[in-house]
């Protein structure tokens, strides 16, 4: 199969799957409880906020290592050989099936190992104005990150995630960044090697 | 079609479930997580292991080369694995050639249901590096999980 024709079927897949696999929920109750989470941090950490971030990343770690098996068991996709297809799959795919969008996928490394999504229309942060004090330290949706780095550490790809800028602290864009580490081993059994 | 026994085996090399049937007239019959089936579970996890590994270096380019199943003189096994690196291995005679869509049945409607998607449940059956490459013994123990496996094989056992 050439390229393009993969990239639109694992499109087709993520879009079969959104419609008619996956229960819809109302955006801005997920949107509410997600800010409820935030601000209740903010307030447990007397507003360190780089605590919190710290916070919401292992948040997002744990849904990670558990929803990438909800998301295989909905689409019965192998395993990526290579981080061009691992993005389309989290573009078209992931994104798609969870959050009902499909961020971009621009900014490659010249080795190919890190690239950056684009999330033009986030959910988490829709009807959001970080506070001054806020502005300067929060990463609002660091979920996300520990989300994807969780989800990745499953299919083994030791990857570093984070977020470059984003909307709500005055940049033009909310840009998220992956970048692979290395591709962790498969285990095998004592005595095989 | 007959099943004989079902098993699960997790990325560290361990069996984490596993069920095998003695009589075909009753479905209650047989073992669950037993210590008797442990040699079992590692011959036949040595054996799926070593024919993956074969298939994956003749596989022709970089695109998935999986065993799907191995007949064998007297049963055939059927393998799903997932990505997250997950083995569903079913046991049956020659009557069907493939349980494939089963197995993803176990994967999406059981295994995501009543094992991932309960908090707490381990995600991870490992507890520590002691517990990795095939050394491990924690077995899926949830009641909801069995019953809904029991539920769901239970009438294809001596169909």
């Amino acid at each position: 199969m050439s390229a393009p024709a993969q990239s639109k079927s694992l499109k087709a897949i993520g879009e079969d799957t959104w419609k008619n696999k996956t229960e819809k929920v109302n955006a801005e109750l997920f949107t509410l409880t997600y800010g409820a989470i935030v601000s209740q941090l903010c307030a447990d950490y007397d507003r360190d906020f780089q605590k919190v971030n710290n916070h919401l990343f292992s948040m997002g770690y744990n849904i990670g290592v558990r929803l990438v098996e909800d998301f295989l068991a909905r689409t019965a996709l192998p395993r990526c050989e290579n981080m061009v297809k691992t993005s389309e799959m989290i573009s078209k795919c992931a994104f798609k099936i969870f959050l009902n969008m499909t961020p971009q996928v621009t900014n490659w490394s010249s080795e190919k190992d890190a690239f950056s999504l684009m999330l033009d229309e986030n959910p988490l942060s829709d009807f959001v104005e970080l506070p001054m004090d806020a502005m300067k330290q929060l990463w609002y949706s660091n979920v996300l990150s520990g989300v994807l780095k969780g989800a990745l550490e499953m299919v083994q790809l030791d990857c570093d995630v984070w977020f470059v800028s984003d909307i709500l602290k005055g940049d033009p864009q909310t840009e998220l960044r992956i970048k692979l580490n290395k591709v962790l081993k498969d285990e095998v059994p004592i005595g095989e090697d | 079609m007959a099943i004989y026994s079902f098993w699960i085996f997790d990325k560290h090399c361990n069996c984490i479930f596993d069920r095998e049937w003695t009589l075909i007239s009753n479905s209650a019959s047989g073992t669950i997580n037993s210590k008797q089936t442990e040699e079992t579970a590692k011959l036949l996890y040595g054996m799926i292991y070593s024919l993956r590994s074969v298939t994956q270096k003749l596989s022709k380019d970089d695109t998935a080369n999986d065993v799907r199943s191995i007949s064998i003189g007297k049963y055939r096994i059927h393998t799903y694995c997932t990505a997250s690196g997950l083995w569903f291995v079913l046991l049956s005679d020659y009557k069907q050639p493939s349980y494939s869509h089963v197995l993803r049945y176990i994967h999406s409607h059981i295994y995501v249901k009543y094992v991932t998607h309960n908090i707490l449940s381990p995600y991870d059956f490992a507890e520590n590096e002691n517990e990795t490459r095939g050394q491990g013994f924690r077995k899926i123990s949830n009641r909801n999980f069995i019953s809904a496996v029991e539920a769901f094989l239970g009438p294809m056992i001596a169909q």
